[in-house]
Protein backbone atom coordinates (compact mmCIF):
# COMPACT_ATOMS: atom_id res chain seq x y z
CA UNK A 1 0.00 0.00 0.00
CA UNK A 2 2.77 2.67 0.59
CA UNK A 3 4.24 2.53 -2.71
CA UNK A 4 0.75 3.81 -4.32
CA UNK A 5 1.18 6.96 -5.61
CA UNK A 6 -1.25 9.90 -4.45
CA UNK A 7 -3.44 10.27 -8.00
CA UNK A 8 -2.82 13.94 -9.45
CA UNK A 9 -7.08 14.03 -9.08
CA UNK A 10 -6.39 14.47 -5.46
CA UNK A 11 -7.23 17.88 -5.92
CA UNK A 12 -10.67 17.31 -6.19
CA UNK A 13 -10.21 16.03 -2.34
CA UNK A 14 -8.39 18.36 -1.18
CA UNK A 15 -11.09 21.07 -3.16
CA UNK A 16 -13.68 19.42 -1.31
CA UNK A 17 -12.03 19.84 1.51
CA UNK A 18 -11.23 23.61 1.66
CA UNK A 19 -15.13 24.14 0.56
CA UNK A 20 -13.42 25.46 -2.72
CA UNK A 21 -16.72 26.56 -4.92
CA UNK A 22 -14.79 26.35 -8.08
CA UNK A 23 -14.23 22.51 -7.87
CA UNK A 24 -17.25 21.46 -6.59
CA UNK A 25 -18.57 23.29 -9.72
CA UNK A 26 -15.92 20.99 -12.10
CA UNK A 27 -16.99 17.87 -10.52
CA UNK A 28 -20.32 18.77 -10.84
CA UNK A 29 -19.63 19.83 -14.74
CA UNK A 30 -17.23 16.72 -15.57
CA UNK A 31 -18.54 13.95 -13.28
CA UNK A 32 -21.74 14.03 -12.47
CA UNK A 33 -23.48 13.87 -15.90
CA UNK A 34 -22.41 9.85 -16.01
CA UNK A 35 -23.92 8.94 -12.54
CA UNK A 36 -27.24 10.93 -13.36
CA UNK A 37 -27.42 9.27 -16.42
CA UNK A 38 -27.00 5.50 -14.77
CA UNK A 39 -29.32 6.43 -11.97
CA UNK A 40 -31.96 6.92 -14.93
CA UNK A 41 -31.02 4.05 -16.61
CA UNK A 42 -31.51 2.18 -13.38
CA UNK A 43 -34.97 2.90 -12.61
CA UNK A 44 -34.20 6.11 -10.67
CA UNK A 45 -34.83 9.65 -11.27
CA UNK A 46 -33.42 12.98 -11.81
CA UNK A 47 -33.94 14.01 -8.08
CA UNK A 48 -33.11 10.50 -6.50
CA UNK A 49 -29.80 11.08 -8.40
CA UNK A 50 -29.40 14.98 -7.08
CA UNK A 51 -29.71 13.46 -3.17
CA UNK A 52 -27.53 10.51 -4.16
CA UNK A 53 -24.67 12.82 -5.63
CA UNK A 54 -25.21 15.36 -2.55
CA UNK A 55 -24.93 12.24 -0.29
CA UNK A 56 -21.75 11.25 -1.70
CA UNK A 57 -19.99 14.38 -1.70
CA UNK A 58 -20.67 14.86 1.78
CA UNK A 59 -19.40 11.15 2.65
CA UNK A 60 -16.23 11.75 0.41
CA UNK A 61 -15.64 15.48 2.58
CA UNK A 62 -16.29 13.52 5.96
CA UNK A 63 -13.65 10.95 5.16
CA UNK A 64 -11.24 12.92 4.26
CA UNK A 65 -11.68 15.66 6.92
CA UNK A 66 -11.86 12.99 9.69
CA UNK A 67 -9.26 9.65 8.44
CA UNK A 68 -7.07 11.55 5.61
CA UNK A 69 -7.82 10.36 1.87
CA UNK A 70 -5.46 9.74 -0.55
CA UNK A 71 -6.74 9.00 -3.85
CA UNK A 72 -4.65 6.51 -5.61
CA UNK A 73 -6.51 6.20 -8.53
CA UNK A 74 -8.89 8.40 -10.92
CA UNK A 75 -11.72 10.35 -9.30
CA UNK A 76 -13.69 9.71 -11.93
CA UNK A 77 -13.77 6.45 -10.81
CA UNK A 78 -14.07 6.37 -7.47
CA UNK A 79 -16.88 8.92 -7.12
CA UNK A 80 -19.40 6.59 -10.16
CA UNK A 81 -18.63 3.39 -7.83
CA UNK A 82 -19.70 5.09 -4.67
CA UNK A 83 -22.41 6.71 -6.68
CA UNK A 84 -23.22 3.58 -7.75
CA UNK A 85 -23.15 1.64 -4.97
CA UNK A 86 -25.19 4.09 -2.81
CA UNK A 87 -27.81 3.94 -5.66
CA UNK A 88 -28.05 0.11 -5.30
CA UNK A 89 -28.32 -0.09 -1.83
CA UNK A 90 -31.27 2.59 -2.36
CA UNK A 91 -32.54 0.31 -4.59
CA UNK A 92 -32.41 -2.50 -2.56
CA UNK A 93 -34.04 -0.71 0.54
CA UNK A 94 -37.54 0.21 -1.67
CA UNK A 95 -36.91 -3.65 -3.33
CA UNK A 96 -40.93 -2.70 -4.85
CA UNK A 97 -38.72 -1.37 -7.29
CA UNK A 98 -37.81 -3.35 -10.33
CA UNK A 99 -34.01 -3.25 -10.94
CA UNK A 100 -32.55 -3.62 -13.66
CA UNK A 101 -28.44 -3.74 -12.99
CA UNK A 102 -26.04 -4.15 -15.52
CA UNK A 103 -23.72 -5.43 -14.05
CA UNK A 104 -20.92 -4.81 -16.53
CA UNK A 105 -17.45 -4.16 -14.73
CA UNK A 106 -17.41 -0.54 -15.70
CA UNK A 107 -13.95 0.42 -13.98
CA UNK A 108 -11.77 -2.52 -13.41
CA UNK A 109 -9.57 -0.31 -11.19
CA UNK A 110 -8.91 -2.38 -8.20
CA UNK A 111 -7.68 0.90 -6.50
CA UNK A 112 -11.04 2.45 -7.19
CA UNK A 113 -12.69 -0.53 -5.78
CA UNK A 114 -10.94 -0.52 -2.91
CA UNK A 115 -11.12 3.19 -1.99
CA UNK A 116 -14.80 3.37 -2.73
CA UNK A 117 -15.37 0.50 -0.54
CA UNK A 118 -13.61 1.91 2.27
CA UNK A 119 -15.29 5.11 1.98
CA UNK A 120 -19.12 3.92 1.86
CA UNK A 121 -17.72 1.71 4.61
CA UNK A 122 -17.21 4.64 6.38
CA UNK A 123 -20.42 6.58 5.21
CA UNK A 124 -23.09 3.48 6.32
CA UNK A 125 -20.91 3.92 9.75
CA UNK A 126 -21.29 7.56 10.08
CA UNK A 127 -25.48 6.99 8.94
CA UNK A 128 -25.71 4.43 11.87
CA UNK A 129 -23.90 6.01 14.60
CA UNK A 130 -25.70 9.18 13.81
CA UNK A 131 -28.78 7.73 13.45
CA UNK A 132 -28.05 5.61 17.48
CA UNK A 133 -26.91 8.80 18.72
CA UNK A 134 -30.35 10.08 17.62
CA UNK A 135 -32.02 7.27 19.72
CA UNK A 136 -30.13 8.57 23.30
CA UNK A 137 -32.18 10.09 26.02
CA UNK A 138 -32.22 13.96 26.13
CA UNK A 139 -29.62 14.38 28.83
CA UNK A 140 -26.83 11.82 26.96
CA UNK A 141 -26.94 14.29 24.12
CA UNK A 142 -26.69 17.22 25.79
CA UNK A 143 -24.28 16.10 27.73
CA UNK A 144 -22.08 14.60 24.87
CA UNK A 145 -22.67 17.64 22.87
CA UNK A 146 -21.55 20.05 25.43
CA UNK A 147 -18.67 17.53 26.00
CA UNK A 148 -16.87 17.33 22.79
CA UNK A 149 -18.15 21.24 21.73
CA UNK A 150 -16.68 22.64 25.10
CA UNK A 151 -13.73 19.87 25.31
CA UNK A 152 -13.12 20.92 28.76
CA UNK A 153 -14.32 18.39 31.25
CA UNK A 154 -14.47 21.58 34.32
CA UNK A 155 -16.32 23.86 31.82
CA UNK A 156 -19.05 21.06 30.74
CA UNK A 157 -19.71 20.33 34.11
CA UNK A 158 -20.21 23.76 34.94
CA UNK A 159 -22.46 24.65 32.27
CA UNK A 160 -24.94 21.88 33.00
CA UNK A 161 -24.70 22.52 36.87
CA UNK A 162 -23.42 19.47 37.63
CA UNK A 163 -20.07 18.51 39.57
CA UNK A 164 -16.96 17.76 37.90
CA UNK A 165 -16.66 14.04 38.74
CA UNK A 166 -20.19 13.11 38.00
CA UNK A 167 -20.20 14.98 34.35
CA UNK A 168 -17.27 12.45 33.79
CA UNK A 169 -18.84 9.80 34.98
CA UNK A 170 -22.37 10.54 32.72
CA UNK A 171 -19.57 10.61 29.45
CA UNK A 172 -18.73 7.52 30.19
CA UNK A 173 -21.94 5.51 30.72
CA UNK A 174 -23.45 7.50 27.98
CA UNK A 175 -20.44 6.40 25.46
CA UNK A 176 -21.51 2.67 27.02
CA UNK A 177 -24.97 3.22 26.02
CA UNK A 178 -24.21 4.27 22.91
CA UNK A 179 -21.81 1.58 22.28
CA UNK A 180 -24.93 -0.96 23.57
CA UNK A 181 -27.35 0.58 21.34
CA UNK A 182 -24.56 -0.09 18.32
CA UNK A 183 -23.76 -3.43 18.73
CA UNK A 184 -27.05 -4.68 18.74
CA UNK A 185 -27.75 -2.94 15.71
CA UNK A 186 -27.89 -5.90 12.77
CA UNK A 187 -26.60 -3.60 10.44
CA UNK A 188 -23.47 -2.61 12.92
CA UNK A 189 -23.02 -6.49 12.43
CA UNK A 190 -23.35 -6.65 9.04
CA UNK A 191 -20.86 -3.74 8.68
CA UNK A 192 -18.24 -5.26 10.68
CA UNK A 193 -17.81 -8.60 8.27
CA UNK B 1 -21.01 -5.00 29.39
CA UNK B 2 -21.12 -3.38 32.78
CA UNK B 3 -21.40 0.11 33.58
CA UNK B 4 -18.40 -0.05 35.39
CA UNK B 5 -16.37 -1.47 32.51
CA UNK B 6 -17.49 1.80 30.34
CA UNK B 7 -15.91 3.87 33.10
CA UNK B 8 -13.09 1.74 33.10
CA UNK B 9 -12.67 2.14 29.46
CA UNK B 10 -13.08 6.21 29.69
CA UNK B 11 -10.04 5.76 32.77
CA UNK B 12 -7.76 4.07 30.51
CA UNK B 13 -8.49 6.08 27.82
CA UNK B 14 -7.43 9.29 29.87
CA UNK B 15 -4.65 7.45 31.27
CA UNK B 16 -6.27 7.59 34.79
CA UNK B 17 -5.65 3.78 36.04
CA UNK B 18 -2.56 2.92 38.23
CA UNK B 19 0.13 0.54 36.41
CA UNK B 20 -1.21 -2.76 37.99
CA UNK B 21 -4.83 -1.80 36.77
CA UNK B 22 -3.43 -0.78 33.32
CA UNK B 23 -1.62 -4.48 33.40
CA UNK B 24 -5.19 -6.13 34.37
CA UNK B 25 -6.89 -4.36 31.82
CA UNK B 26 -4.97 -5.18 28.92
CA UNK B 27 -4.94 -8.94 30.34
CA UNK B 28 -8.77 -8.57 30.02
CA UNK B 29 -8.77 -7.36 26.45
CA UNK B 30 -6.47 -10.38 25.40
CA UNK B 31 -8.84 -12.96 27.24
CA UNK B 32 -12.23 -11.00 27.16
CA UNK B 33 -13.34 -11.27 23.69
CA UNK B 34 -16.43 -9.23 24.06
CA UNK B 35 -14.76 -6.91 26.44
CA UNK B 36 -12.83 -6.46 23.55
CA UNK B 37 -15.30 -5.96 20.75
CA UNK B 38 -17.01 -3.23 23.19
CA UNK B 39 -13.52 -1.49 23.73
CA UNK B 40 -13.08 -1.04 19.86
CA UNK B 41 -16.31 0.38 19.19
CA UNK B 42 -16.23 2.53 22.03
CA UNK B 43 -13.22 3.98 21.10
CA UNK B 44 -14.67 4.10 17.73
CA UNK B 45 -17.91 6.26 18.65
CA UNK B 46 -15.66 8.09 20.92
CA UNK B 47 -13.77 9.37 17.60
CA UNK B 48 -16.85 10.19 15.89
CA UNK B 49 -18.68 12.27 18.18
CA UNK B 50 -15.11 13.88 18.64
CA UNK B 51 -14.82 14.67 14.79
CA UNK B 52 -18.70 15.37 14.27
CA UNK B 53 -18.87 18.10 16.63
CA UNK B 54 -15.26 19.75 15.94
CA UNK B 55 -15.80 19.65 12.61
CA UNK B 56 -19.15 20.58 12.54
CA UNK B 57 -18.54 24.45 11.77
CA UNK B 58 -16.72 23.23 8.68
CA UNK B 59 -18.99 20.37 7.48
CA UNK B 60 -22.62 22.89 8.12
CA UNK B 61 -20.76 25.37 5.56
CA UNK B 62 -19.92 23.01 3.01
CA UNK B 63 -23.35 21.21 2.75
CA UNK B 64 -24.69 24.54 2.46
CA UNK B 65 -22.10 25.37 -0.23
CA UNK B 66 -22.63 22.07 -1.78
CA UNK B 67 -26.46 22.12 -1.71
CA UNK B 68 -26.66 25.57 -3.80
CA UNK B 69 -24.20 24.39 -6.58
CA UNK B 70 -26.43 21.38 -6.68
CA UNK B 71 -29.28 23.24 -6.59
CA UNK B 72 -28.45 25.59 -9.40
CA UNK B 73 -26.72 22.34 -11.56
CA UNK B 74 -30.20 20.72 -11.71
CA UNK B 75 -32.35 23.51 -12.55
CA UNK B 76 -30.41 24.07 -15.71
CA UNK B 77 -30.28 20.80 -16.51
CA UNK B 78 -34.61 20.70 -15.75
CA UNK B 79 -34.94 24.18 -17.20
CA UNK B 80 -35.55 23.01 -20.94
CA UNK B 81 -37.81 20.44 -20.02
CA UNK B 82 -40.42 22.35 -18.52
CA UNK B 83 -40.73 24.58 -21.78
CA UNK B 84 -41.62 21.39 -23.94
CA UNK B 85 -45.09 21.13 -24.96
CA UNK B 86 -45.58 18.44 -27.65
CA UNK B 87 -46.96 20.50 -30.81
CA UNK B 88 -46.09 19.44 -34.05
CA UNK B 89 -43.36 21.79 -34.95
CA UNK B 90 -41.82 20.17 -32.27
CA UNK B 91 -40.94 16.70 -33.83
CA UNK B 92 -39.89 18.61 -37.19
CA UNK B 93 -37.26 20.91 -35.01
CA UNK B 94 -36.29 17.50 -33.19
CA UNK B 95 -35.56 16.13 -36.04
CA UNK B 96 -33.38 18.84 -37.65
CA UNK B 97 -31.35 18.95 -34.53
CA UNK B 98 -30.87 15.02 -35.12
CA UNK B 99 -29.79 15.84 -38.66
CA UNK B 100 -27.90 18.82 -37.64
CA UNK B 101 -26.03 17.02 -34.23
CA UNK B 102 -25.11 14.51 -37.16
CA UNK B 103 -23.97 16.73 -39.17
CA UNK B 104 -21.83 18.37 -36.29
CA UNK B 105 -20.70 14.83 -34.85
CA UNK B 106 -19.61 13.75 -38.65
CA UNK B 107 -17.53 16.78 -38.99
CA UNK B 108 -16.15 16.14 -35.92
CA UNK B 109 -15.36 12.84 -36.64
CA UNK B 110 -13.69 13.85 -39.74
CA UNK B 111 -10.16 15.77 -40.06
CA UNK B 112 -10.61 19.34 -40.07
CA UNK B 113 -10.71 21.09 -44.08
CA UNK B 114 -9.85 24.32 -45.01
CA UNK B 115 -13.65 25.51 -46.41
CA UNK B 116 -15.08 24.28 -43.04
CA UNK B 117 -13.06 27.30 -41.88
CA UNK B 118 -12.38 30.02 -44.44
CA UNK B 119 -15.19 32.68 -43.29
CA UNK B 120 -14.65 35.42 -45.45
CA UNK B 121 -17.76 37.62 -46.57
CA UNK B 122 -18.51 39.35 -49.53
CA UNK B 123 -16.18 41.88 -49.97
CA UNK B 124 -16.82 45.77 -50.90
CA UNK B 125 -13.71 47.56 -52.05
CA UNK B 126 -15.58 50.25 -53.99
CA UNK B 127 -16.02 53.51 -52.45
CA UNK B 128 -19.28 55.49 -52.80
CA UNK B 129 -18.65 57.75 -55.65
CA UNK B 130 -15.40 56.35 -56.45
CA UNK B 131 -15.88 55.02 -59.73
CA UNK B 132 -12.93 53.04 -60.28
CA UNK B 133 -13.43 49.85 -63.15
CA UNK B 134 -10.67 47.67 -61.59
CA UNK B 135 -11.64 47.91 -58.38
CA UNK B 136 -15.18 47.01 -59.68
CA UNK B 137 -13.56 44.03 -61.38
CA UNK B 138 -12.45 42.87 -58.31
CA UNK B 139 -14.47 43.04 -55.52
CA UNK B 140 -17.27 41.49 -58.47
CA UNK B 141 -15.30 38.59 -59.48
CA UNK B 142 -14.13 37.47 -55.53
CA UNK B 143 -17.33 37.58 -54.41
CA UNK B 144 -18.23 35.35 -57.29
CA UNK B 145 -15.78 32.97 -56.47
CA UNK B 146 -14.38 33.50 -59.65
CA UNK B 147 -10.83 34.29 -57.72
CA UNK B 148 -8.33 33.84 -61.14
CA UNK B 149 -10.22 36.77 -62.32
CA UNK B 150 -10.31 38.51 -59.31
CA UNK B 151 -6.21 37.88 -58.59
CA UNK B 152 -5.40 39.60 -62.16
CA UNK B 153 -7.94 42.51 -60.86
CA UNK B 154 -5.69 42.56 -57.59
CA UNK B 155 -2.64 42.14 -58.79
CA UNK B 156 -2.88 44.93 -61.32
CA UNK B 157 -4.50 47.56 -58.37
CA UNK B 158 -1.18 46.56 -56.29
CA UNK B 159 1.39 47.82 -58.84
CA UNK B 160 -0.60 51.36 -58.23
CA UNK B 161 -0.64 51.05 -54.25
CA UNK B 162 1.14 48.07 -53.26
CA UNK B 163 1.24 49.11 -49.80
CA UNK B 164 -2.93 48.40 -49.32
CA UNK B 165 -2.98 46.03 -46.62
CA UNK B 166 -7.20 45.36 -47.87
CA UNK B 167 -5.50 44.45 -51.32
CA UNK B 168 -2.95 42.09 -49.98
CA UNK B 169 -5.04 40.11 -48.03
CA UNK B 170 -7.84 39.77 -50.27
CA UNK B 171 -5.60 38.74 -53.16
CA UNK B 172 -3.69 36.38 -50.36
CA UNK B 173 -7.16 34.70 -49.74
CA UNK B 174 -7.47 34.61 -53.43
CA UNK B 175 -4.25 32.70 -54.07
CA UNK B 176 -5.22 30.02 -51.22
CA UNK B 177 -8.32 29.34 -53.19
CA UNK B 178 -6.44 29.18 -56.28
CA UNK B 179 -4.13 26.91 -54.62
CA UNK B 180 -1.10 28.96 -55.30
CA UNK B 181 0.38 28.79 -51.73
CA UNK B 182 3.85 30.31 -52.12
CA UNK B 183 2.54 33.45 -53.23
CA UNK B 184 -0.54 33.69 -50.71
CA UNK B 185 1.84 33.51 -47.79
CA UNK B 186 4.09 35.87 -48.81
CA UNK B 187 1.74 38.29 -48.84
CA UNK B 188 0.42 37.03 -45.76
CA UNK B 189 3.62 37.27 -44.09
CA UNK B 190 4.49 40.38 -44.57
CA UNK B 191 0.91 41.60 -43.25
CA UNK B 192 1.48 39.77 -39.94
CA UNK B 193 4.98 41.86 -39.74
CA UNK B 194 2.99 45.13 -40.67
CA UNK B 195 0.44 46.71 -37.66
CA UNK B 196 -2.69 47.02 -40.37
CA UNK B 197 -6.13 45.57 -38.96
CA UNK B 198 -5.42 42.57 -41.24
CA UNK B 199 -2.63 41.42 -38.88
CA UNK B 200 -4.43 38.72 -36.77
CA UNK B 201 -6.86 37.80 -39.85
CA UNK B 202 -3.52 37.17 -41.93
CA UNK B 203 -2.14 34.54 -38.76
CA UNK B 204 -5.54 33.06 -38.90
CA UNK B 205 -5.61 32.23 -43.12
CA UNK B 206 -1.95 31.42 -43.18
CA UNK B 207 -2.90 28.80 -40.25
CA UNK B 208 -5.52 27.79 -43.27
CA UNK B 209 -3.68 27.98 -46.14
CA UNK B 210 -1.19 24.94 -44.54
CA UNK B 211 -4.83 23.46 -43.39
CA UNK B 212 -5.63 23.32 -46.79
CA UNK B 213 -1.95 21.96 -48.10
CA UNK B 214 -2.44 19.29 -45.05
CA UNK B 215 0.31 20.98 -43.37
CA UNK B 216 -1.26 20.15 -39.92
CA UNK B 217 1.80 20.71 -37.63
CA UNK B 218 2.50 23.76 -38.75
CA UNK B 219 -1.17 24.81 -39.13
CA UNK B 220 -1.17 24.47 -35.08
CA UNK B 221 1.79 26.18 -34.76
CA UNK B 222 0.35 29.30 -36.13
CA UNK B 223 -3.14 28.99 -34.41
CA UNK B 224 -1.36 29.22 -31.13
CA UNK B 225 0.07 32.64 -32.51
CA UNK B 226 -3.56 34.14 -32.58
CA UNK B 227 -3.93 36.73 -29.47
CA UNK B 228 -6.87 36.29 -27.59
CA UNK B 229 -9.42 38.76 -28.61
CA UNK B 230 -8.46 38.45 -32.15
CA UNK B 231 -11.87 38.26 -34.07
CA UNK B 232 -11.13 34.39 -34.72
CA UNK B 233 -9.53 33.48 -32.06
CA UNK B 234 -12.54 31.23 -30.54
CA UNK B 235 -12.61 29.63 -34.16
CA UNK B 236 -8.96 29.13 -33.72
CA UNK B 237 -8.92 27.38 -30.60
CA UNK B 238 -11.84 24.73 -31.86
CA UNK B 239 -9.57 24.05 -34.76
CA UNK B 240 -6.85 23.58 -32.04
CA UNK B 241 -8.77 21.04 -30.40
CA UNK B 242 -9.44 18.78 -33.59
CA UNK B 243 -6.14 19.30 -34.39
CA UNK B 244 -4.65 18.17 -31.50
Amino acid sequence: MSEKKTHEDQKYIDGLLKNNSFIIQAIYDKFVPKVINYIKQNSGSSDEAQDIIQDTLITIYNQASQKKLELTCPFDAYFFLLCKRKWLNELKKSSNKEVTINEEVLYKDDDAQELAFETSLFGEKQALFTEMFQKLGNACKELLTATFKIKSMEEVATSLGVSYAYARKKKSLCIGKLTELVQESPKFNQLNN
Amino acid sequence: MQDQDYILFENYLLGNLSKEDVIAFENRLESDSKFKESFNTYIELTSFLKDKFEGEVASNAFQNNLKNISQSYFEKQEAPKKQMRFKPWLYATAASVVLLISIVLFNNLSAPVYQDYANYDSISLTIRGEQDALLHTAENAFNNKDFAKAEEAFKSLMVLDKDNAELQFYSAVSNIELDKFEKAEILLANLIKGQSVFKNKAIWYLALSNLKQKEFDDCLEILKTIPEGADDYDRAQKLIKKLD
